[in-house]
């Protein structure tokens, strides 16, 4: 039987102020399977630490119980510390005696060192039936699969191809470019929108290391961080990809209004996007144009800022305004969103222009007048209370940006999540660009809807955190931690107890459970590599066949039992 | 442990103090117990904690074999809705948990025994309130014996 050592952490006083540590010590000490028990000055000191850790040695104690302070405190320091001595992880326990115990309960101590006596009995009893997870360690495949070229997608294989990774660009439409080829110019820097993506594009094209895949549909996706096997059909044929990472940057696709405003009934009422095509092509002088905002946003259906669209309005009226400085633009908007410096400074360079704007209400929109084609628009101003005819001969509506119809199926078979617009959703606040899924990152407007610059921005965000993962040559399936340290462990399963029932694979959240066909009947697998050792499968067998061995079930009954053993220190 | 024998004596003087055993996710309720202590909210010594790695690890077995030996209440303490680091794990251990306080309300140990709280027991004084409360809803209620183990 392995014994084991008590480590007891007086803090200073602090815990030795309340709980009677050399009563505990003895009372540990009269267990059979305890082979010492010490207490220290501090053990996060490394001048206190060398005493046990030699006791450690000489005694041949296999297991070590710590009473110090929580793991948030020191506590998970001193664990490290004994990790690096050789000690298995899955051999130490620690037991919160400060924080969870004598800081707590001051005023009671003798409630408090029974508790801690049974604290560590409870501690010492899960021991004896606590193991390491096996690990796995599988070789990392050093390309990359970007789902869209537009300028998200472009500038991830632009930075991943110059890091000296092997990028597979796949692309819904026949070229690169996105959603830009739609619009003349970006904002805020009025740049026009094809210089802007023709760098890129070069870049892609010239690189070896780029390969180009246009008409892409994906047809299955397979594997977990590092090694991902992907099913596409392209203009090249059906192909089957190898990839150690994921990026989406599938964009997004923009909303028409039909319904509102007399949209699709009226003629010279158009969108946006139809705004930008029409200056894409050659521009024709307008007189007389009004732009309405948040028109099917920020109301019930879709309660979200697109980000995007009072920026192009301003654009598209300063541009109005460039080429005939006669013209009359009013812009009516509900709040005008230029958040940053920048886009402040746009704001105040439209209105420089003489571009005019209207505050109007949800409850009270503008309503379009004439028959047969714009006539002019009747708006309730809230600043000054009254409501204003504005004569124009164009009426331009801006719509948000929504999900594109596919994202559900993605995110299916990529094991992504998406929030509840139906916009993949990354792990937030901690992890950017991260989704739930290792290996599976996401940018741009697939993300939620950005400007082309944030975009290029988020895209290479992407394409470093994707090098991260592809620049090692093999990982393990425990390091695939998103905190500090070692993932806590994963789930096995006992095959022969297994009845296959599939609770277990209907509740992973993760998918890592499925059932296999061996020996004729069905039996759960996990993956280990996808498992986060949440513990959900273990909760839902019935029989106990499907463990955490960090988190065992007989260790959570030895807690149980020990919690509140009758017995008292004098 | 005491069997059927103990005196009543005993068993009031348990119901003064009621025994709580407290399941805390590691990402939020052992956050907040780590809170109260750096805060060093006084608080009842009769409850122990478990640290699990999410609240979806707390089976019901664990929960019915706690009440069956004779602790008075189990506490789950977990993250909130939509907040968990396990994509939809916490969801799925509060549907179980509370199926489970149906169950211990129909067999007679009644579903009060068992708290669930998901995101309420994060930050220091948030805990001890859900400890506090927990307590005096159990002192309300009669002490159990134990009749496993």
């Amino acid at each position: 039987m392995s014994k084991v050592a008590v480590l007891l952490c007086r803090c200073f006083g602090e815990v030795d102020g309340v709980i009677d540590l050399d009563a505990l010590r003895k009372k540990t000490e009269e267990d059979v399977s305890v082979a010492f028990s010490c207490v220290v000055d501090s053990l996060c000191l490394e001048v206190d630490i060398e005493k046990p850790l030699s006791l450690i040695r000489e005694s041949g104690a296999e297991k070590v119980v710590i009473g110090s302070c929580s793991s948030l405190g020191k506590g998970d320091a001193v664990v490290e510390t004994l990790v690096r001595e050789g000690i298995h992880r899955s051999r130490i326990g620690l037991v919160d005696l400060r924080e969870g115990c004598a800081w707590i309960h001051r005023d009671d101590p003798q409630g408090a060192t029974d508790k801690a006596l049974n604290l560590i009995r409870m501690e010492m009893g899960a021991l004896s039936y606590r193991h390491g997870s096996d690990d796995v360690t599988i070789r990392v495949c050093p390309e990359a699969m970007i789902v869209g070229a537009g300028p998200a997608g472009l500038s991830a294989a632009c930075a991943l191809s110059r890091l000296g990774f092997k990028v597979h660009l796949l692309e819904r439409g026949s070229g690169p470019g996105g959603m830009l080829n739609l619009i003349s110019h970006v904002y805020p820097s009025d740049e026009k929108s094809g210089d802007k993506i023709k760098k890129y594009s070069e870049i892609v094209e010239k690189n070896p290391l780029v390969s180009f895949y246009s008409k892409v549909k994906i047809l299955s996706v397979k594997g977990f961080a590092g090694d991902f096997k992907v099913h596409i059909s392209s203009s090249e044929g059906e192909k089957k990809l190898r990839v150690g990472a994921v990026i989406l940057a599938s964009g997004a696709r923009v909303w028409l209004p039909y319904g509102l405003y007399r949209y699709g009934k009226l003629k010279h009422v158009i969108t946006q996007m139809e705004m930008e095509r029409q200056f894409l092509r050659e521009p024709v002088p307008i007189k007389k144009a009004v732009f309405i905002q948040c028109v099917g946003a920020r109301n019930k259906d879709r309660p979200y800022c697109a980000t995007i669209c009072c920026p192009s309005s301003l654009k598209n009226a300063a541009r109005i305004k460039d080429e005939n400085p006669d013209a009359r633009v009013f812009i009516l908007h509900r709040d005008i969103m230029t958040p940053g410096s920048v886009l402040e400074a746009y704001y105040r360079k439209a209105l420089a222009k003489g571009v005019q704007f209207i505050r109007f209400e949800e409850t009270n929109p503008p309503e379009i007048l004439g028959d047969e084609h714009v006539e002019g628009v009747e708006v309730f101003d809230v600043i000054n209370g009254r409501k204003r005819m504005l004569d124009c001969d164009l009426v331009v509506l801006s719509t948000p940006l929504v999900p594109n119809d596919d994202n559900a199926k993605l995110a299916d078979m990529l094991g992504v999540e998406r929030d509840r617009y139906g916009f993949f959703s990354e792990i937030y606040p901690l992890h950017p660009l991260e989704t739930r899924m290792d290996g599976v990152f996401i940018c741009g407007s697939a993300r939620w809807p950005v400007s082309s610059d944030q975009a290029i921005m988020q895209g290479e965000g992407a394409a470093v955190k994707a090098a991260a993962l592809l620049g090692k040559d093999a990982v393990s399936a425990l390091s695939l931690s998103r905190v500090p340290g070692e993932k806590f462990g994963h789930a096995s399963v006992n095959a022969e107890a297994c009845t296959g029932c599939g609770n277990c694979a209907a509740v992973c959240p993760f998918e890592a459970c499925r059932l296999q066909k061996m020996g004729g009947r069905s039996v759960s697998r996990v993956n280990k590599m996808r498992c986060k050792a949440c513990g959900n499968c273990v909760s839902v067998c019935p029989n106990g066949a499907i463990q955490l061995p960090e988190h065992d079930y007989r260790a959570v009954g030895a807690m149980i039992k020990k919690a509140f053993a009758e017995e008292t220190i004098s | 442990m005491t069997g059927p024998g103990r005196s009543n004596n005993r068993r009031t003087e348990e119901q003064a103090t009621p025994r709580m055993l407290v399941f805390a996710c590691k990402w939020c309720g052992l956050i907040g117990a780590d809170g109260a202590g750096k805060k060093r909210i006084p608080l009842p010594a009769s409850f122990r904690v478990i640290p699990v790695e999410c609240a979806s690890l707390v089976e019901p077995d664990a929960v019915i074999r706690a009440l069956a030996s004779g602790i008075s209440g189990v506490a789950v303490l977990g993250c909130h809705l939509g907040g968990c680091r396990f994509n939809h794990a916490n969801h799925a251990a509060m549907k179980r948990l509370e199926l489970l306080k149906t169950l211990l309300d129909a067999v007679g140990i009644g579903g009060k025994r068992l708290l669930l709280a998901f995101g309420t027991a994060h930050e220091d004084h948030q805990y001890a309130e859900v400890i506090n409360a927990f307590f005096e809803e159990l002192k309300a209620l009669p002490s159990t014996a134990p009749w496993m183990y």
